[in-house]
């Protein structure tokens, strides 16, 4: 087997056999990437009005749902109606703690089987349950890290009472923000991704960061457009005004 | 995977002939282009941002190993294991070990070139071990035992009404041609094989370095699925796919899916890092990424290092007027159209593509929709000359070429020959053009005709202005 000492000996080898490469300027990045961060942070605070409309106009066009709610405590009542629509029965949450609302009581009432996700560490038990949730649930509902304007983008960070696969494996994805969650572009997201990965609570974080832009879609069959291959086949995004 | 058991000339003519894939290759590559354009036509900022990538790639193709260094570290310091292979046999074999000793039997993988390159699946299926390709153009070609076709697109030379007849027979049931209805069937199959797998296996479309992140990129959420589901995942990845910074990313991010379908951003773009971290419900046990050399090593100091710029995204195949006519398969390789004849001469060494060499018309439109500006055409060239300068290419054409040459660079030879020509080619020009000639020379009229040589040539002309 090759080890790393050889690997990296063979491309140096042929790294120093290279001449007159043309020059290049090394990429401009953030020198302070907190600081760079609470920068987009300041100006959002402005400017989240319009990046606001703009997420709307391209969320739709990717064939999002957007809903607009004035609180917190109406966003149960949406995916409750969301649900109706649909015949769903199971709804699966992140972690109160990392959702903002706790979903149990409230839908509960109206007799969906709701479940949420651990934010404990999980043992080996509640990862089968709640993987056997995940794959039974018809709706799935998260928070948002970054609600990215110019695509029409959610952002979603794994870890702690917020697992990766509830924005997957139901067929209907459910994502809640407020105005704090806005950037406009892919380039602010960058910033907030430096400084996201310098910050030392990141450790508390998980594996994976996704961008996701509308539903799970394909067109392999003769290019025709098809929603919900493996992932969800509708993403639906409520704004929540309050602060 | 390669289909060499016939000449590039019959798989051409194969292709030619085929009436279904020359309207499906039309039409999906008119799609795609014309969704390219728009998408870039609303992007005014795109064309900076292509330079920006092509300089990203070049700034660290020169500090490769500085990059990987950093690569291998931040993987291993969130709890992934790094492999090293030289060679494709290599590869799969790390991949083989890491099934063996976790006892895994059912493999599920989202797209990857790197592991058709490598041929994984044979390997895998002789290893005992059931490999399923979960992307839906690649499970229709797995199911029907054959090869992609596009890049990006791997199932676009079969109708619906095949796939239905190709459901039916493999998944037991009676399926309406529909794509709708065969998408939905596909689903509820593949979902069970994701939580049944023991293994994800995918390919990686960048290495962020500094955070030590892997990046998918897909539209259907399988590699999200195979990436979460398994308890072990595996990734296999050129070692050239490597980028400095999350900075660096987004960059690529803006013009990936552009170039490839238009879209501003594909559905999922799934950043991992590590297997499964503390307080995490899902994720797998273990993450092991091979770094594959393969032969990109070489071409650092090669006449193919621009190739190693390839972000795969098939925009070159789709303008391709060689690609767009005979389609993925004639070529033979993996990796198909224009950026695939370099690919493949990477891989596989400069003789294996001395047909394929000549499969472009040199028209530049490859170079001018790389998202990255690969110059194409020009190492084509180069590749063109070191098969003469090997003499891998036929006697006959490095003659015929030679005595061009030489003729081309003296004008004393250049006026004596344009004066034979003139007399030579009389039997053989009909309608204006000098068709069918004899001999070897008979090759290239075959499917080409010439302009004959003029009854007087320019530099006779000029003289005569001269004088007047």
């Amino acid at each position: 087997m090759t080890t790393r000492a050889e690997f990296l000996g063979d491309i140096r080898r042929e790294m120093a056999k290279t001449s007159g490469l043309f020059e290049t300027r090394p990429v401009p990045r953030p020198a302070d990437a907190g600081q760079a961060a609470e920068v987009v942070r300041r100006q959002m605070l402005e400017r989240w009005p319009q990046a606001l409309e703009r997420f709307r106009e391209e969320f739709e066009r990717v064939a999002g749902v957007f809903h607009r709610v004035a609180r917190l405590d109406e966003v149960p009542e949406v995916i409750g109606r969301i649900g109706r629509e649909r015949g769903a029965t199971g709804i699966l949450s992140w972690h109160p703690g990392a959702l903002g609302v706790d979903l149990r009581q409230s839908l509960g009432r109206e007799g969906f089987s709701v479940a949420i996700a651990p934010d404990a560490d999980p043992d080996a038990g509640e990862r089968e349950s709640h993987r056997t949730a995940a794959a039974t649930a018809d709706i799935g509902v998260t928070g948002v890290d970054w609600a990215l304007a110019e695509t029409g983008t959610l952002v979603l960070v794994s870890g702690r009472g917020r697992p990766r696969s509830t924005s997957l494996l139901p067929a209907t994805h459910v994502a809640v923000f407020g105005r704090d969650r806005l950037v406009e572009s892919l380039e602010q997201v960058g910033i907030m991704l430096e400084a996201l990965h310098v910050d030392p609570a990141r450790t508390m974080s998980g594996a994976v960061i996704n961008f996701i832009t509308g539903p799970s879609r394909t067109a392999d069959i003769e290019l025709t457009l098809t929603r919900g291959v493996h992932g969800p086949k509708e993403v639906h995004a409520i704004f929540v005004e309050e602060r | 995977m390669s289909d060499l058991s016939t000449s590039f000339r019959e798989r051409a003519a194969g292709a030619l002939n085929d009436r279904f894939l020359k309207q499906a290759l039309d039409i999906a590559t008119t799609k795609f282009l014309t969704l390219r354009r728009d998408a870039f036509g609303q992007f005014p900022e795109g064309e900076a941002l292509r330079d920006r990538a092509r300089s990203i790639k070049e700034a660290t193709l020169q500090r490769l190993d500085q990059h990987l260094e950093r690569l291998v570290a931040n993987v291993e310091a969130h709890g992934g294991h790094v492999h090293y292979a030289t060679t494709a046999a290599e590869a799969r074999d790390v991949v083989l070990e890491i099934a063996r000793r976790t006892g895994a039997r059912l493999v599920v993988k989202s797209k990857s070139m790197a592991t058709e390159e490598i041929e994984l699946n044979e390997a895998l299926e002789h290893a005992g071990v059931t490999p399923v390709e979960t992307d839906l153009g690649e499970y229709i070609i797995q199911l029907a035992h054959e090869k992609p076709s596009h890049i990006i697109a791997p199932a676009i030379h079969k109708t619906k009404g095949q796939v239905a007849d190709l459901f039916s027979k493999e998944l037991g049931g009676r399926f309406e041609a529909d794509p709708e209805v065969l998408t939905a069937v596909a689903r509820k199959e593949l979902r069970q094989k994701f939580l049944d797998a023991d293994m994800g296996i995918t390919g990686a479309n960048f290495a962020v370095a500094e955070t030590g992140t892997i990046v998918l990129v897909t539209n259907e959420g399988n590699g999200r699925m195979v990436t979460s589901l398994p308890r072990i995942h595996v990734a296999v990845m050129g070692m050239e796919k490597v980028i400095p910074t999350m900075t660096d990313l987004m960059v690529f991010l803006a013009i990936l899916a552009r170039s490839a379908t238009g879209q501003k951003l594909s559905s999922y773009t799934t950043l991992v890092r590590g297997p499964r971290q503390p307080g995490e419900t899902e994720g797998p046990e273990e993450l092991h990424l091979i770094l594959m050399d393969n032969g990109r090593t070489r071409q650092i100091a090669g006449a193919l290092r621009e190739a190693l710029y390839c972000l795969r995204c098939g925009a070159c195949l789709n303008v391709c007027p060689v690609y767009r006519q005979i389609g993925g398969h004639a070529y033979g390789y993996t990796y198909p159209g224009p950026i695939g004849i370099l690919l493949t001469a990477m891989l596989k060494g400069a003789a294996s593509v001395k047909d394929l060499a000549h499969a472009s018309s040199l028209c530049g439109a490859c170079k001018d929709v790389c998202p990255v500006r690969i110059d194409i055409p020009r190492m084509l060239v180069d590749l063109r000359e070191q098969l003469d300068r090997k003499k891998i290419a036929p006697w006959s054409e490095r003659m015929v070429f030679g005595l061009a040459r030489r003729m081309m660079v003296s004008p004393s030879l250049f006026g004596i020959g344009a004066a034979v020509g003139r007399i030579a080619q009389r039997p053989f020009v009909r309608n204006g053009r000098v068709r069918e000639l004899p001999l070897f020379f008979g090759q290239w009229t075959r499917t080409r005709d010439l302009p004959p040589v003029a009854s007087r040539t320019f530099s006779e002309r000029w003289k005569d202005l001269d004088r007047a």
